[in-house]
C-alpha cells in the first residue's frame, strides 16, 4: 500500500476535523480506527455547546468553536441538529452564587459573552426553570448539537474530501520503516504514512506509549441519561455553577441529562456500567432545575469517556522527540472546540500558521527512557 | 439505600423463573424473584386475576398454577409488580416497584425473562386493532377477551391455532388463517415433536377444532397489507413461497375488526448484554442467545440463563431448564468442581430433553422467513416508536454505517421508549442483507435502565442538600 | 366491532367505573386496563411521533409502550395496571394537549 502523506489515527471529531482539513488541502490522508466512526465521545457526548462549562483559557476556542458547529452547513455539510439556544447557568444556594460570579467573571475575561442575571430574568428567558433558583448567569453563545448525527455528517464530508476511511481497524502499535509510520494491524503492517496524527481520546495514553513516549491521562467515566418524548418544558440549555448538570430538550421532545457524574470503568476490556446513586442524584439535580421533567420517563442511560491530562489543558501539536508525529486531544469541552482545535492542527500540518496557538504536550511528559531510569 | 441481600436473585416469574426459585430455595438458597406483572406465571402460563372464576378447565392454567403453588409454598421472596431497571457490578439490582424504589446486593443471578415475539413489518401493521398473536393468547387467559368479532389471525407457529381456538371457543368468527408454512412444514414438526406426544395431541385438537368451524387455513400466505376500513380493517393476503417472498400472485382482501399476526419468537437478552456476556447467533433458537452450558451457566461467573431467554425450547422445556440451573447454582455456591450430579439431575436433564425436541421443532416451524422483509417496501415503518421506514434504514446503510448501532444513531430506530424491542429483529435484518448476515451487525449495545422508569419514582422526595454532588469540575 | 369479553371465560366480579379523558368508563376489577380500554372502543390509545397517526396497543405485555397512559398522573403502561374502581386515565396525548 502506498504510504498516506497523513496517516491519522482515531475517528472521533478531532482526527475526523484534523483529516478534513488536511485532504482538503491536497494530502493524502486516511482515518482509521478501531470501531465505527465517532462511535465513542465524539457519538454519545451531550452534545452541550456552552461557554459556561468550558475552562477559563480555552473560552476563545470554544467560541471558535461554537460558529464553526451554528455554521456547519457550510464547511461540514450534512445535518448534525444544531440548534442556537441560550444557555443559563444556575445557582440555588448562596455558596454557588459566590462561586458563579467568581466562575463567570473568569470566563467573561477571556472572552465569554456572560452575564449574570436575577432569578426573575432568568425565568423570563427559560420560563421551565424552578422557584428554587438563586441567581444565574447568562451566555447567548450557547447551544446543542445532536451527538449521534456527528458520524454521519463526518463521514459523508471525509468521503467527499477523498480520506480514505478504515473503520473497524484496530491498530495495535505503530512502527518506524524508512522514514515512515507503519501501523500494525491484528499483527501484520495495515496502512503507512509519512506523517501520524494520534487522536484517540482517552486511548492517547497507549498510543503515545507505541512511540515511547509516557503522558499520563486521566479517564472521566461520564453518565448521561436521556428520557422519552414529553410536549416541552424548556428551551435553553442549562448548567449549574459547579458545572455538574448539563440539561436541554431536543426538538424531538427529549430530554438530555448530563453534566460528569461518574460512572464505574474505565478504557480497558471489561469496559463501563452505570452507578444507579449517581444517576439518581443527576437525574434529582435535573428536577430540582426544572421540575415538569419528573413527569417523564427515564429511557436510556450511557457512558462516555473524557480524557483529561494532570493540568486538565488540551495536547495538540507535535509530540516531542518523534518527527512528523502529532497529537490531538484531551480538550476540555472538547466536543465544542473539536472542529476549530481539528483545524488549527490541519492548518499546522499544511505549513500554515495557526490561527491561533497550539497546546505544545512538552510540558507533560518525560521519555519513557528516563521514566523507567526513576 | 441499604442493600437487601440474598443468595440468588430470579429475574422474571415464568416457568423456568418459579421452578427454578422453589429448587433453589428447597437447595437452601435464600431467593428473590422479581417479576414486573402482578401475578407470578409470564405469558405461557399467564393467569386471570384472583377474583375470577373459570367454569371451564384448562391445561395451561392447571400447569402454571402447580407451579404458582410451588413457587408460594417455597419460600422464596416474590417482588411482583417490580421492574428491574439496572443491574451491575457482580450483582446489585436495583428495582422500582409500588413502594418505590429498592436495591438489592446478590452473589447469583438467574435471567428467565423468556420471549418477545418476532413481527416483520407490512405497510399498515401500526394500524390500531392489529396486535401480536401473543398478545391474542394473553388477551384470552388473562382477561378473557377476544380483540374482536371478526378477526383473521395470521404469521407462523404453534401460536396459530392456539389462538383460532381461543378464539373460537369465545364465539368469534375467524375469517382465515394466514400461515407462511405449508401443510407439510406441520407434518414434519409434528413428527420431529413426537417426544412429547402429549402435547403434539393437544396442539392437533386445536387444529382439528378450526377444520370443524371450516376455518379458512391458507398455507404459504402472508400479510401484504393492512388498511383501516371504518372501524374494521381490511387486510390484504398474498402467496409465498417458502422463503416467505411474495409469489406476485394478486391476493384478496378480508374484512375483519382484528389482525392477530406473529412470525415466532426471540430470546430477552437485554440483561445478558448488560453484564457483557458472550452471545452467539443461532437461527435456529430464535436469534441471538447468551452463550451458555447445559445448566445455563452464561460466560458471566454467577450469571445464569433458562427457559426461553437461553434459547427457544418452549414452556414445556422451561422449568425443567430452571431447575437445572438452580442446582447448578447451588452447586456453584459451594465452590464444588464440577457439575452436579445424581439421579434428580439425570431424571431432569432426560425429560427435558424430550420436551426441548418438541420446543425445537416448533421453532423450527416458526423459523424466519428472510423473503418476508426483503419484500418490504421502501414506506414501511420499521420502528413503530420513532417512525423509522425501510428507506430510512438502508439510507444509513448507504452511508456508511455497518452495525446496527450505528444505524440507531443515524436514524433514531430502537431509540424511542420499546428501546428496540420491537423493531431490533426487522432492523438488523435489514441491515444483514447489506452487510452480508447478522453476526456481522452486531448485538444491540444493553442499556440501563431496562425498561423506562417515571422520574418521580426513581428520584422520590428529597431536599437539595441531600443531593450528593461531587466537587466542581476544573475551571 | 371492537374487542369484547366473552362471558363464558369468566365469572367476572361485578362492573366498576373508571374514567378516561374525563369520561366514565365500565370495567371489571383485575382485568387489565388495556383490555377494558379496547373493549369500550377506545384501543387507539396512542399517536405516532413523526406522523401524528393512531396507534393501538399491540404487545399486551410490557414491551411495545404503545399503551402508554396517566393513571393518577403517572406515565403507565395500561397492559401492566389492574383496574380497580375509580382509576383516572388520561390517554398521554390527550394530557398532551
Amino acid at each position: 500500500m502506498k504510504p498516506f502523506d497523513c496517516l491519522v489515527i482515531g475517528a472521533g471529531v478531532m482526527g475526523a476535523t484534523v483529516a478534513l482539513h488536511a485532504a482538503r488541502g491536497g494530502l493524502s490522508t486516511a482515518l482509521v480506527d478501531r470501531g465505527p466512526i465517532c462511535r465513542e465521545a465524539s457519538g454519545v457526548n451531550a452534545g452541550t455547546l456552552t461557554l459556561h462549562m468550558t475552562r477559563a483559557d480555552l473560552i476563545p476556542y470554544a467560541i471558535e468553536g461554537w460558529r464553526l458547529w451554528t455554521n456547519a452547513d457550510a464547511w461540514l455539510g450534512g445535518d448534525v441538529g444544531v440548534v442556537p439556544a441560550p444557555g443559563l447557568c444556575l445557582a440555588f444556594t448562596d455558596d454557588e452564587a459566590a462561586l458563579l460570579e467568581q466562575r463567570s467573571s473568569a470566563r467573561r475575561a477571556q472572552g465569554a459573552p456572560i452575564e449574570l442575571v436575577d432569578a426573575a430574568a432568568a425565568r423570563a428567558i427559560e420560563p421551565g426553570l424552578s422557584a428554587q433558583v438563586q441567581l444565574a448567569a447568562h451566555c447567548p453563545l450557547d447551544g446543542h448539537v445532536t451527538a449521534y448525527l456527528t458520524g454521519r455528517a463526518y463521514r459523508a464530508a471525509l468521503v467527499e474530501a477523498g480520506v480514505t476511511l478504515f473503520e473497524n481497524m484496530p491498530v495495535g502499535g505503530l512502527d518506524r520503516a524508512g522514514g515512515q509510520f507503519v501501523a500494525e494491524v491484528d499483527g501484520v503492517a495495515g496502512p503507512r504514512g509519512r506523517r501520524v496524527v494520534l487522536a484517540g481520546g482517552v486511548w492517547l495514553e497507549p498510543m503515545l506509549g507505541w512511540l515511547g513516549v509516557r503522558l499520563p491521562i486521566k479517564v472521566l467515566v461520564n453518565q448521561l441519561a436521556v428520557t422519552e418524548r414529553l410536549s416541552p418544558v424548556m428551551r435553553s440549555v442549562l448548567t449549574i455553577a459547579n458545572g455538574l448538570l448539563s440539561l436541554k430538550q431536543f426538538d424531538n421532545g427529549t430530554v438530555l441529562v448530563g453534566g460528569g457524574w461518574q460512572g464505574r470503568g474505565g478504557r480497558d476490556l471489561g469496559g463501563t456500567e452505570l452507578v444507579p446513586e449517581n444517576l439518581i442524584g443527576n437525574l434529582r439535580l435535573a428536577c430540582w432545575a426544572v421540575p415538569a421533567l419528573a413527569k417523564a420517563r427515564l429511557l436510556r442511560g450511557w457512558l462516555g469517556l473524557e480524557a483529561e491530562t494532570a493540568d486538565a489543558m488540551p495536547v495538540v501539536g507535535p509530540v516531542p522527540g518523534v518527527a512528523d508525529a502529532y497529537v490531538i486531544g484531551s480538550v476540555h469541552s472538547g466536543y465544542t472546540s473539536g472542529p476549530y482545535v481539528g483545524r488549527l492542527l490541519a492548518q499546522h500540518l499544511l505549513d500554515q500558521e495557526p490561527e491561533r496557538p497550539l497546546f505544545p504536550m512538552d510540558r507533560l511528559v518525560r521519555p519513557l527512557a528516563e521514566e523507567t531510569a526513576r | 439505600m441499604d442493600d437487601l441481600a440474598f443468595d440468588f436473585a430470579v429475574i422474571g416469574a415464568g416457568p423456568a423463573g418459579m421452578a427454578a426459585a422453589a429448587t433453589a430455595t428447597a437447595c437452601g438458597l435464600s431467593c428473590v424473584v422479581i417479576e414486573e406483572a402482578v401475578l407470578p406465571g409470564g405469558q405461557a402460563y399467564r393467569s386471570p386475576p384472583v377474583a375470577f372464576r373459570a367454569p371451564k378447565k384448562d391445561r395451561d392454567r392447571s400447569d402454571g398454577d402447580a407451579l404458582r403453588n410451588e413457587l408460594a409454598r417455597s419460600g422464596a421472596t416474590l417482588a411482583l409488580g417490580h421492574r428491574l431497571w439496572w443491574i451491575g457490578e457482580r450483582f446489585r439490582l436495583a428495582t422500582l416497584g409500588p413502594d418505590g424504589p429498592r436495591t438489592y446486593r446478590v452473589t447469583a443471578v438467574l435471567v428467565a425473562t423468556g420471549t418477545t415475539e418476532r413481527v416483520m413489518p407490512f405497510p399498515g401493521w401500526t394500524t390500531p386493532g392489529v396486535i401480536g398473536l401473543a398478545a391474542a393468547t394473553i388477551l384470552a387467559k388473562a382477561d378473557g377477551v377476544v380483540p374482536g368479532e371478526r378477526l383473521v389471525v395470521a404469521g407462523v407457529g404453534p401460536l396459530l391455532p392456539l389462538v383460532v381456538a381461543k378464539a373460537l371457543a369465545a364465539g368469534a368468527r375467524v375469517e382465515a388463517v394466514v400461515d407462511l408454512a405449508a401443510r407439510y412444514d406441520w407434518v414434519r414438526a409434528a413428527l420431529e415433536g413426537r417426544s412429547r406426544p402429549d402435547l403434539v395431541a393437544r396442539g392437533t385438537g386445536w387444529l382439528a377444532r378450526a377444520t370443524f368451524a371450516r376455518v379458512p387455513w391458507l398455507f404459504r400466505h402472508t400479510v401484504a397489507r393492512v388498511t383501516p376500513s371504518g372501524d374494521a380493517l381490511g387486510v390484504e393476503i398474498a402467496p409465498v413461497d417458502d422463503e416467505g417472498r411474495p409469489t406476485g400472485v394478486v391476493g384478496r382482501t378480508l374484512a375483519a375488526d382484528s389482525l392477530c399476526i406473529g412470525h415466532g419468537l426471540v430470546p430477552t437478552t437485554e440483561i445478558t448484554r448488560l453484564l457483557g456476556a458472550r452471545h452467539v447467533f443461532r437461527r435456529d433458537r430464535g436469534g441471538w442467545i447468551a452463550a451458555a452450558d447445559a445448566f445455563g451457566r452464561t460466560s458471566v461467573r454467577g450469571l445464569y440463563v433458562a427457559g426461553d431467554t437461553a434459547g427457544i425450547d418452549g414452556a414445556a422445556a422451561a422449568p425443567l431448564a430452571g431447575r437445572l440451573a438452580a442446582t447448578a447454582v447451588a452447586h456453584d455456591a459451594e465452590g464444588s468442581v464440577g457439575d452436579p450430579d445424581g439421579a434428580e439431575v439425570r431424571s431432569l436433564s432426560r425429560r427435558r430433553a424430550a420436551a426441548v425436541r418438541f420446543g425445537r421443532a416448533m421453532a423450527r416451524l416458526s423459523k424466519p422467513r428472510p423473503g418476508l422483509l426483503a419484500a418490504a417496501s421502501a414506506d414501511v415503518v420499521v420502528c413503530r416508536c420513532e417512525d423509522v421506514t425501510r428507506a430510512e434504514i438502508d439510507a444509513a446503510v448507504a452511508a456508511g454505517a455497518r452495525d446496527v448501532n450505528q444505524v440507531k444513531a443515524w436514524t433514531r430506530c430502537g431509540m424511542g421508549p420499546c428501546q428496540g424491542r420491537m423493531c431490533g429483529e426487522a432492523a438488523a435484518e435489514l441491515v444483514a442483507m447489506h452487510v452480508g448476515g447478522r453476526e456481522r451487525t452486531g448485538l444491540w449495545t444493553g442499556r440501563a435502565p431496562l425498561r423506562p422508569v417515571p422520574l418521580d419514582a426513581l428520584i422520590g422526595t428529597y431536599e437539595y442538600g441531600e443531593i450528593a454532588i461531587p466537587k466542581a469540575a476544573p475551571l | 366491532m371492537p374487542a369484547c369479553r366473552d362471558p363464558r371465560a369468566f365469572e367476572r366480579p361485578p362492573f366498576v367505573t373508571i374514567t378516561v379523558d374525563g369520561q366514565p368508563v365500565d370495567a371489571v376489577p383485575g382485568e387489565s386496563l388495556v383490555a377494558a380500554l379496547m373493549v369500550a372502543g377506545r384501543g387507539a390509545i396512542g399517536r405516532s411521533p413523526r406522523g401524528g397517526l393512531p396507534r393501538g396497543p399491540f404487545c399486551m405485555m410490557g414491551i411495545c409502550q404503545d399503551c402508554l397512559v396517566e393513571v393518577g398522573g403517572v406515565r403507565c403502561q395500561a397492559c401492566l395496571v389492574p383496574v380497580q374502581a375509580g382509576l383516572d386515565v388520561r390517554t398521554v396525548w390527550a394530557s398532551d394537549g
